[in-house]
């Protein structure tokens, strides 16, 4: 067995919301807020439903073969050739995602925290905790989260609690009527292109104690996920109104730095940072476990871990030369990135694979 | 597990021992910002002016000679942008020139006269500056404020930032002012500070003579047309102002005595709410403004009535909103008449009951806010009296 | 006293007569040469003479055995003698209960039964001697053993078996009132180094049949007796078979302490935090063990380990569960707390005053920048400089002979701290730091917090370098290590890591007794209800009507 833990229903919900919520959290509400202004959080219930369908499409591919994983049946699905080959495309669209987060995390380091400081020495030192994480398995990062993952929700809570003076829920309307649906439904795109990472359930299914839990793992976690980041984006609105909040990169930090009361609980962007950089190692770990998982499965080892070391060395160097700086990376992940990530890997083909399944229904199923 | 672990100790080792220098800032090397000023300088550029604290004379306990040191230094210089005048002075000050803790933000009146917005964008990009600083106007330079001392604070930055903060006038952070800057709905407005006579110093250290001194006070607001400044208001327009944007935290009410001519109470604000309501039928807006106020009586100079009496009350509260919506027309003339600007943020409140027509309405809004007529319905409660029911000094 | 229960034996479980190490070659001995045979597998020989020059040859040169041979009930028909370590056994029992009996009591019996050499060993064994408790065996090296385990071994002539009697009976230190685990409320004793005495402790706690306590000796040179304590039926027996296993696997010259068990049996042996739990105080143990733990007690120590251990349980004291829960839950807090402060503190003290500077209130701000004006040192060696003083001062204290130890204290304490301050070495900040954090690494249990001492200087340099971001690096490195720590099995970080909600009410709180109705899940997983449904003292329901 290449991966020997197995993880409850409650764990797993823990773990997908980590997942996605960290880097969703920090760099949603700005472009949303940008496209559709103060009529975003019907763009992020919009985004909620897509993710919905999204997840439910992988359980259901899931449930048709119990316990093995994504790179393993597509082969069941497409044949050994055409299957290896989409197989090979999800591992690298695994590695390409991680070096996206990795670098959103660095970049938000250096630019909101520490300029002084290279970009590379975050991300080296993050994914040297991560692998270490993921060399001791999916079981141990699933613990680290449940002690992680009270800890983000609570300071998302709390924050949003102590900014609540500086709020004023009357930025929030007019709804609708100002912007009209299409600037809505184009700020839906990157939410839901975030909330869909869900696609995880695919490879973490063989891994769950209850398969069957599949759906309400998925329904569970995209639904504490949307809520929070649409207490996350009304919070934003609300302090900021819709003409500011575009200009922000991180609308999120500078919701907590408006935070001032009593003279003394002020400044309080340190905590966040502490939350989101334990997150983002969550988050970092599991794709980066998805993507080592794959190529051992995909190269058909006994063991991962001897490619913890290889697979971390290509994150690492494609983090750095994806983008150019920041900038990029930003209107990358504005614009281009939510609809590839939505007609590819984290949608579009993942219905292909279910149409394919159910044509060749039987087969599958028998097995 | 021995690689992993070894790997681990060399990383920590390499972070060790790159490190050093990159973010590090040891305290003693910072210049702390606790109020900047900018003006403009001829020829279109701006002129910063810092208020440092000199940590030394922060000591706390005996030793430090605390209290007797000056505990400020104000440097100021000239450039093109901001950046670069922080640039500039960086190379008259020995250390990192740090924001995170200023505390106020002052402009010169002819800086804003020319246009703010010149100046703004390097705090809200920089990432030490602080969004909840206080932004204010000075009447005159921003350098003359930033040159004054404090009585009871350490330094005059804070004693502003005191004075702000308890929002007697009306004070705006940097985050809200600029949210009134990107707004259609409304013009900015800023606090207005200027220097003073602040009471004199006596005791043991003045033997002679108790010596005069001069401090800043907020003594009202700065109106903005869009990002240039264009006037003032007073003290008493500015509670007029409060009361129409609801800003009402704090203050004392001051009206005659329904019975007793020249005589006034004073009732102190506990909680006040106001609402606007816009209405428009297709010509001509008008608001309505609903203000609910409760408060307490602290100080009666009549004799013979009393709050215990329902009716007596009654009247109290009449004339107490009476003179609420006195002040508040006294802001809505001067905004309406003589500037012609809407900074009440009712074409906020405009946009958001009749987004359809603003679109239509949004490019002479200041035109259209100028003609509106505004309707009051002030609601005005006592609810406690201090210690005394009546007044007791009075020989029956 | 409980060295009259019955005899050690090794190896009653396990492995049987391979536990002294050797195996396979069985040699002829070489005269006067038996170190390197397993006695075990020689006999007693029927000679008297024969068995007593065996002995010798293997005991020789040790001063302290004593060898007394005699005749049986004043004739020569019946040789006899005894043999045993002066100072191990009682004296006064070998004089009254054997020699007393067999030589002047002897004749008494003759009487009504008749001696002859055939029948001696038995009716010795069953009509004379007075000893509590007695055993036999008929190999030399169950002689050895006895012998120096304390027990008087006494050898008939004609007879190939030797009589163990339990004489057990040298100098030992009472049981006294705990040094190192003080309680306000609640049982002072603690074990000491004699291991009948620390089980009889046990036992006196839980008087139930279900409590087992098996035997077994380790280390080739030491045959040091060690006990395995467990109650059956609370118990998982999976656990039981791995603690034996491992146990079964030591191969060692000496067990001088738990410790060097600890670390022949711990899961991850590298890792800085302890997987095995030792406490010197019974009822810690009893609780322990009903909880479904198992015990491993050494003999020569007073520390007794028990296992698995958790992390959650460096916080949980026994006085926890006497006092009244909610005074309990506080003081947990407070417990968790000082954790957090002694690994972090100053660590995070040095990130935010010299990265995060905002984070201060101005006035704070300001007045510690004041302080610092006069420090001439970074702030990062500064409180390095400090922690080390203090770790020093802290040894030195261990060690200090209690007599100079007050003086040493004050001395460092005060002089240290004060002048350091007013030379404008330090500042006033850093040592109430220091104090801080070194007076908090002593709310939680002790090995615990070495662990923690220890990380925190690491942590401190990441902290130097890059500020809390580099805080947070490793106590994120932290997180992962206690997430891949198992102590026998059980996920070290349970009942947080997994979560288990019912496993809630002893961690941050310690709940109501009549709330803790279950074991914890995964180590009392064998039988988790441990006490009955209702149990919330409520008033009787004819108060209110009356």
């Amino acid at each position: 067995m290449l991966e020997g833990g197995k993880i409850n229903t409650r764990q797993a919900i823990a773990l997908m919301v980590t997942m996605v919520l960290p880097t969703a959290f920090l760099f949603v509400t700005s472009v949303t807020g940008h496209l559709a202004k103060q009529d975003g959080w019907i763009s992020l219930l919009l985004s909620i439903f897509t993710a919905l369908l999204i997840g439910w499409v992988a359980v259901n591919l899931s449930l048709r073969f119990p316990g093995k994983t994504l790179f393993q049946y597509v082969e069941l699905i497409l044949g050994r050739w055409l299957g290896k080959f989409v197989a090979f495309l999800y591992v690298l669209w695994y590695i390409h995602i991680n070096a996206l987060i990795i670098r959103e995390y660095g970049s938000f380091l250096v630019a909101a925290f520490m300029p002084e400081t290279p970009i590379s020495v975050f991300m080296l030192l993050i994914l040297a905790i991560s692998a270490y994480a993921v060399r001791n398995g999916l079981e141990v990062f699933t613990r680290v989260n449940e002690i992680i993952f009270p800890l983000i929700l609570v300071t998302v809570i709390v924050t949003s609690a102590l900014a609540t003076p500086e709020m004023d829920l009357k930025r929030l309307q007019p709804v609708f009527v100002e912007n009209g649906p299409v600037p809505i439904l184009k700020a839906a795109f990157m939410p839901a292109a975030w909330m869909s990472e869900i696609v995880m359930l695919a490879v973490l299914s063989p891994y769950l104690t209850q398969i069957k839990d599949g759906y309400k793992i998925a329904a569970t976690s995209t639904l504490i996920t949307g809520t929070f980041l649409i207490i996350s984006f009304v919070g934003g609105i609300a302090t900021f109104g819709p003409e500011v909040i575009g200009g922000w990169l991180f609308p999120a930090l500078n919701s907590v730095r408006v935070i001032h009361l009593a003279n003394f609980l002020e400044r309080l962007e340190v905590t966040v940072m502490v939350v989101w950089v334990a997150g983002a190692l969550v988050k970092i770990s599991v794709f980066y476990w998805a993507a080592v998982l794959g190529s051992a499965q995909w190269l058909e080892l006994k063991d991962y871990r001897p490619l913890v070391l290889p697979v971390g060395i290509i994150l690492f160097a494609t983090s750095i030369m994806l983008h150019d700086s920041i900038l990029d990376l930003f209107v990358f992940l504005g614009t281009a990135w939510p609809p590839f990530a939505l007609t590819t890997f984290q949608g579009g083909f993942l219905l292909l694979l279910l149409a394919a399944a159910i044509i060749r229904g039987k087969v599958g199923k028998r097995k | 597990m021995r690689n992993k672990l070894a790997c681990l100790a060399l990383l920590v080792m390499i972070a060790g021992v790159l490190g050093g220098c990159w973010s590090r800032k040891e305290m003693s090397e910072l210049a702390i910002v606790l109020g900047a000023g900018v003006d403009s300088a001829p020829g279109g550029q701006v002129r910063l002016t810092l208020q440092l604290a000199r940590t030394s004379a922060f000591m706390a306990g005996g030793d430090g000679g605390g209290g007797k040191e000056p505990s400020t230094w104000v440097i100021s210089d000239t450039g093109e942008t901001i950046a670069d005048v922080q640039r500039k002075l960086s190379a008259k000050i020995s250390r990192h020139i740090y924001w995170a803790h200023d505390v106020i933000l002052v402009f010169g009146e002819e800086a804003a006269r020319g246009g703010i917005r010149k100046y703004t964008n390097f705090f809200s990009r920089e990432l030490q500056p602080r969004e909840t600083m206080w932004v204010m106007v000075a009447r005159g330079e921003a350098k003359d404020i930033l040159e004054t001392g404090s009585e009871l604070e350490r330094t005059s930055a804070q004693d502003i930032g005191f004075l702000a903060r308890a929002r007697t006038g009306f004070s705006v952070i940097f985050k809200d002012f600029i949210i009134m800057l990107a707004s259609k709905g409304g013009n900015p407005i800023a606090t207005m500070v200027e220097i003073v006579d602040r009471g004199v110093i006596s005791g043991d250290i003045a033997k002679d003579k108790p010596t005069k001194r001069k401090g800043v006070a907020l003594t009202g607001t700065a109106v903005f047309d869009d990002d240039k400044l264009v006037g003032w208001l007073n003290m008493t327009e500015t509670r007029g102002l409060l009361w129409l944007k609801g800003e009402v935290l704090k203050g004392v009410i001051t009206f005659p005595s329904l019975t007793e001519p020249g005589r006034e109470l004073s009732v102190n604000i506990i909680r006040g709410q106001t609402e606007v309501e816009p209405q428009y039928d297709g010509e001509s807006v008008r608001f309505y403004v609903n203000i609910e106020v409760e408060g307490d009586l602290i100080e009666q100079q009549s004799v013979h009535e009393s709050v215990l009496e329902e009716h007596e009350r009654n009247g109290m509260e009449k004339e107490m909103a009476r003179e609420i919506e006195g002040k508040a027309r006294l802001a809505l003339d001067k905004a309406q008449g003589e500037y012609g600007l809407d900074i009440f943020d009712f074409g906020e409140a405009f946009r958001r009951k009749y987004p359809r027509e603003w679109e239509k309405l949004k490019d002479r809004w200041n035109e259209v806010f100028s003609g509106a007529g505004v309707e009051f319905a002030v609601d005005s409660h006592i609810r406690r009296s201090g210690l005394q029911g009546r007044r007791t000094s009075v020989p029956e | 006293m409980a060295r009259f229960v019955k005899p050690l034996r090794a190896r009653q479980f396990g492995r049987g007569q391979s536990n002294a190490g050797h195996s396979g070659v069985e040699e002829q001995p070489k005269e006067n040469d038996y170190s390197s045979q397993d006695l075990q597998s020689l006999d007693l020989s029927a000679d008297l003479q024969t068995n007593l020059g065996q002995i010798k040859a293997i005991l020789s040169e040790c001063s302290d055995v004593i060898y007394r041979e005699f005749d049986f009930a004043q004739d020569d028909r019946i040789k006899l003698a005894i043999i045993y370590v002066d100072g191990l056994a009682s004296k006064s029992q070998n004089s009254d209960q054997i020699m007393r009996a067999l030589m002047l009591d002897a004749p008494l019996v003759e009487e009504r039964v008749e001696f002859t050499r055939e029948r001696a060993f038995t009716l010795i064994k069953k009509k004379l001697l007075t000893v509590h408790q007695l055993d036999e065996t008929n190999s030399l090296g169950g002689v050895i053993d006895a012998v120096l385990s304390g027990d008087t071994v006494l050898l008939v002539d004609g007879h190939t078996f030797a009589l163990i009697n339990g004489t057990r009976g040298w100098e030992g230190r009472k049981v006294e009132e705990s040094q190192t685990e003080i309680v306000v409320r609640g049982p002072r004793e603690a074990f000491v180094e004699t291991l009948r005495v620390n089980t009889s402790l046990i036992r006196r706690k839980i008087h139930n049949p279900n409590l087992k306590i098996e035997m077994m000796k380790l280390g080739q040179v030491t045959r040091t007796e060690v006990a395995l304590a467990y109650i059956k039926g609370i118990v998982n027996d999976k656990l039981i078979a791995e603690v034996k296993e491992r146990l079964e696997r030591i191969n060692v010259d000496s067990i001088l302490e738990t410790g060097y068990i600890e670390e022949l049996i711990e899961d991850n042996p590298r890792s800085p935090f302890p997987t095995v739990f030792h406490t010197e105080r019974p009822d810690k143990v009893a609780a322990q063990l009903l909880e479904g733990r198992a015990a491993i007690l050494v003999d020569g120590t007073p520390y007794v380990m028990t296992v698995p251990f958790l992390f959650i349980e460096s916080l949980q004291f026994p006085e926890d569960y006497y006092e009244r829960s909610l005074v309990s839950s506080a003081a947990r807090l407070v417990r968790l707390f000082a954790l957090l402060i002694s690994l972090l503190a100053p660590s995070v003290y040095v990130a935010i005053i010299t990265f995060h500077q905002e984070m201060l209130p101005t006035s704070l701000l300001l007045s510690l920048a004041a302080q610092r004006e006069a420090v001439p040192l970074p702030a990062i060696v500064e409180v390095y400089a400090m922690e080390i003083a203090f770790e020093i001062l802290r040894e030195a204290g261990i060690r200090l002979p209690r007599q100079v130890g007050q003086a040493v204290s004050i001395v460092g304490a005060l002089i240290i701290g004060e002048a350091a301050v007013r030379a404008g070495l330090v500042a006033p900040g850093t040592v109430i730091l220091v104090a801080l954090t070194g007076i908090a690494s002593f709310t939680y249990s002790y090995s615990s917090s070495l662990s923690i001492r220890l990380l925190r200087f690491p942590i401190m340099a990441l902290a130097a370098t890059l500020g809390l971001y580099g805080v947070i690096c490793g106590v994120l490195t932290i997180l992962v290590h206690l997430s891949t720590l198992r102590s026998f099995g059980t996920p070290y970080l349970f009942p947080v890591a997994p979560l288990s909600p019912g496993g809630q009410k002893d961690v941050a709180i310690r709940a109501p007794w009549w709330a803790m109705s279950r074991r914890p899940r995964l180590v009392g997983m064998n039988n988790l209800r441990r006490e009955a449904a209702g149990l919330k003292p409520k008033p009787p329901p004819t108060r209110g009507k009356q």
